[in-house]
């Protein structure tokens, strides 16, 4: 590759012409800078990496091997794969698994696709335009405590304000909805939640990708005919595919660890329980829950290296699919 | 000679400063008083949750010690042992004295050599001062090791609202009330009556039935050699919960919580199971409630619901200071200055005797004698064994409770599930 080649001696300053005898030496340093400086640039974040990423990954792999127990600190030593074993019968982490796919479709499909509606909205010519723009990010800036504790007074069984809401719509009136006790709607309560605060970041990161594609492309549309709607998705939705894969993958890592809003929606968040039945329990509130009040570590090492292979292959799925969706041209 | 004169007046000026920074650091020492401060300060940790009255002793402590400050740390309950758990493990970050409440003691004691042995700087002279089994509670297995010396126990009343009752057309003196309900059946029929007369609920919660009355029995979820024994206790509790469900007087709110602290301001209950530590969360949840609160026996009799002793995790720096002031704190004064601020029975029987205790009257409940009606309980209490998994699978069947509640489960069918989810617990 040209451009990555050594740069011509003519373009060095001046002062580092010597003689012909430090010529080796000069060579020596000058390929030190070129193939070894790059490495130790970049080498910060992969060390970091390796210290805070690499090493807890592969040291949770082991402890996931091995029986540790804080309360029975006698019981220890290696488990082999039993761990391993009992999840697959644990009706728990099935009921969190379930959960947690419940609660991440709800909350991801809608979240991405009223994401784009809404940046294809900002795309256009607007008065105030850093205004709504801005405005979008505003719940991603909140707390996501602040945020949730709100919801968690909307969603309340008594003078909450979604039953208000539904009571205006007739639904309701003598026996108010107990959002928390049952499976779909705690989802729906936590996916609001969700939803809420990740619309706009979403937005934003396809507006900035909307914002690259040459106007005449749509000029040049409209004059062949294609209305508002298919120009979205004849044209803007292919022309983003590298964010719109970008985001689908991000919402897969951040939708199967939700812990947040789950645990805050609790009436006693320190329990961990996903509600009375364990309606809405995620898999990562299992993992707190294993680990810390049944304080058996090493089973709760086995779940968070199981979550990690699940995110793994649903994040590989999520973007093979949105590769096909978006046309299949990478 | 510019440059120079420069350098000059740069040095006058780090002489000066020099000057006033050591000028600065006596005045400092000076301030401190003498030999104590050359010591140094000590800062001691102290976590707990709720209110445990320790800010009038922490006053009162500083002002004699003046080489010792005392940071309060009051937390959530639950949060308060698992972090003091995390950072056993860590070996690093603990607090220098921890509260640790009965329902985790069990599992604390298992792991005394991460405790400061309190036998070894002295404490065996107080053991005599003790309630035994409250000794005995916090022992390790082998008897070798004291980790925590005892600060109150429950002790088991009834709480209620006497303008409430007296609206419901029911008598509002506490004897009188007393004798409304000597068994759980005779309760709930009264809270039946309250319902009808009034059309408010009469109870916070199932849950808070369940817990008393399994207090009440002399094995509860697991017998000392940790077994689950859910046909005992655990059975008859439930059976009571169930029936006051099904009698439609609970107000089902999940008790500490948001929902259940509104529900006093907003009268939405009537009566609440009181161990002597309710009294400070009554008054804090409803200060504007003083004078329509009184206590009344609870039926059944005894029992104790919580209790707490303090703890000197071993990663402390100070753990001598810590000894110190825990050692303080047990005394009869402040354990009568704790029981007279927030409720706190000590767990020292010869201080029922005490007059400041056995005259006491709490304003805020109607001067009702709260050193007679709990000293009277928890000297008649024999004591229940709590197994490891006591607190986890108290979690999971309240959890049934709240199931029936919130009418997803039928009372009918609960009393499986709850079995099921206690299995599911022990098993963790």
């Amino acid at each position: 590759m040209t451009h990555s080649a050594p740069p011509t001696p003519a373009t060095e300053p001046a002062h580092h012409r010597k003689p012909k005898s430090g010529y080796k030496s000069r060579n020596w340093l000058h390929r030190f800078d070129n193939k070894r400086v790059p490495y130790l640039m970049i080498s910060p974040f992969f060390l970091l990496f390796a210290l805070f990423g690499l090493f807890p990954i592969v040291f949770n792999g082991i402890v996931a091997m091995r029986n540790w127990r804080l309360d029975d600190p006698a019981l220890d030593g290696w488990a082999g794969f039993a761990n391993f074993e009992r999840l697959l019968h644990d009706e728990d982490f099935w009921n969190a698994l379930v959960n947690t796919f419940g609660i991440f479709v709800l909350s991801t499909v809608p979240q991405l696709l009223i994401a784009l509606m809404v940046a294809n909205l900002l795309n256009r010519r607007l008065r105030a335009n850093s205004f709504w723009r801005v405005g979008v990010l505003l719940p991603y800036v909140t707390p996501v405590v602040a945020s949730t504790l709100v919801f968690a007074i909307i969603f309340a069984r008594d003078n909450g304000m979604a039953n208000w809401l539904l009571s205006l719509v007739g639904f309701g009136q003598d026996a108010p909805l107990d959002w928390r006790a049952y499976k779909w709607s705690s989802w729906i309560a936590i996916a609001t939640m969700v939803n809420w605060k990740w619309i706009g970041y979403n937005a934003l990161l396809y507006l900035s990708a909307m914002q690259s594609i040459p106007k005449d492309v749509y000029e040049a549309a409209a004059v062949d005919g294609a209305g508002p709607w298919r120009q979205l998705w004849r044209i803007t939705v292919p022309m983003i595919q590298p964010v719109l894969i970008f985001t689908v993958v991000l919402s897969t890592i951040g939708g199967l660890q939700l812990f947040n809003e789950p645990m805050l929606f609790e009436e006693n968040p320190a329990a961990a329980s996903g509600g009375s039945d364990h309606q809405w329990q995620t898999i990562a509130q299992l993992i707190y829950k294993v680990g810390w009040k049944d304080l058996n570590l090493g089973y709760a090492a086995a779940m968070s290296w199981a979550l990690f292979l699940i995110i793994l292959i649903v994040a590989a799925l999520n973007a093979v699919a949105t590769n096909r969706l978006g046309g299949g041209r990478r | 000679m510019e440059r120079f004169a420069k350098r000059g007046v740069a040095l006058v000026a780090a002489g000066l400063a020099g000057t006033l920074a050591l000028a600065g650091c006596s005045g400092e020492s000076l301030e401190g008083g003498g030999d104590k401060a050359a010591q140094g300060q000590t800062t001691l940790t102290v976590n707990f949750w709720g209110d445990m009255g320790l800010d009038a002793l922490k006053a009162a402590y500083e002002k004699d010690h003046p080489n010792v400050k005392i940071v309060l740390n009051s937390g959530e309950y639950n949060a308060q042992h698992e972090d003091l758990q995390k950072k056993l493990v860590a070996g690093t970050g603990a607090p220098d004295i921890s509260a640790v409440d009965e329902g985790f003691m069990v599992q604390f004691r298992g792991q005394a050599d991460k405790f400061v042995n309190l036998l070894d700087k002295g404490a065996a002279s107080y053991e005599a001062k003790y309630l035994p089994w409250k000794w005995a509670q916090s022992k390790s297995a082998d008897g070798a090791s004291q980790i925590g010396l005892g600060t109150d126990v429950g002790g088991l009343a009834m709480c209620y609202r006497s303008d409430l009752f007296k609206k419901a057309g029911l008598p509002t003196e506490r004897d009188a009330v007393s004798a409304l309900w000597p068994t759980w059946d005779e309760f709930i029929a009264t809270g039946t009556k309250y319902t009808k007369a009034t059309g408010k609920k009469f109870v916070d919660s199932g849950t808070n039935l369940f817990n008393p009355v399994l207090a009440q029995q002399p094995v509860g979820f697991y017998d000392t050699s940790e077994q689950l024994q859910m046909e005992g206790g655990p059975k008859v509790a439930f059976d009571v919960s169930m029936k006051a469900i099904d009698a439609g007087i609970s107000a089902n709110l999940a008790s500490f919580q948001p929902n259940w602290d509104q529900g006093f301001k907003k009268d939405q209950f009537a009566v609440l199971a009181c161990p002597a530590w309710m009294l400070g969360h009554i008054q804090e949840t409803a200060p504007d409630q003083k004078g329509k609160w009184d206590i009344a026996a609870i039926p059944g009799g005894g029992g104790n619901w919580g209790g707490s002793w303090w703890t000197i995790p071993k990663q402390g720096k100070n753990v001598d200071e810590a000894y110190k002031f825990v050692e303080w704190m047990i005394q009869p004064a402040q354990q009568i200055e704790v029981f007279k601020t927030v409720g706190n029975l000590p767990s020292q029987p010869a201080l029922y005797k005490d007059p400041a205790v056995l005259d006491y009257k709490k304003e805020f409940m109607s001067n009702a004698p709260t050193g007679q009606i709990y000293a009277a309980t928890a000297e008649a209490l024999k004591p229940q064994y709590l197994g490891k998994k006591n607190g986890p699978t108290r979690v999971e069947v309240e959890n049934v409770i709240t199931r029936v509640q919130q009418g997803s489960l039928k009372s009918s069918a609960a009393w499986p599930e709850a079995v099921k989810a206690a299995e599911k617990a022990a098993n963790s």
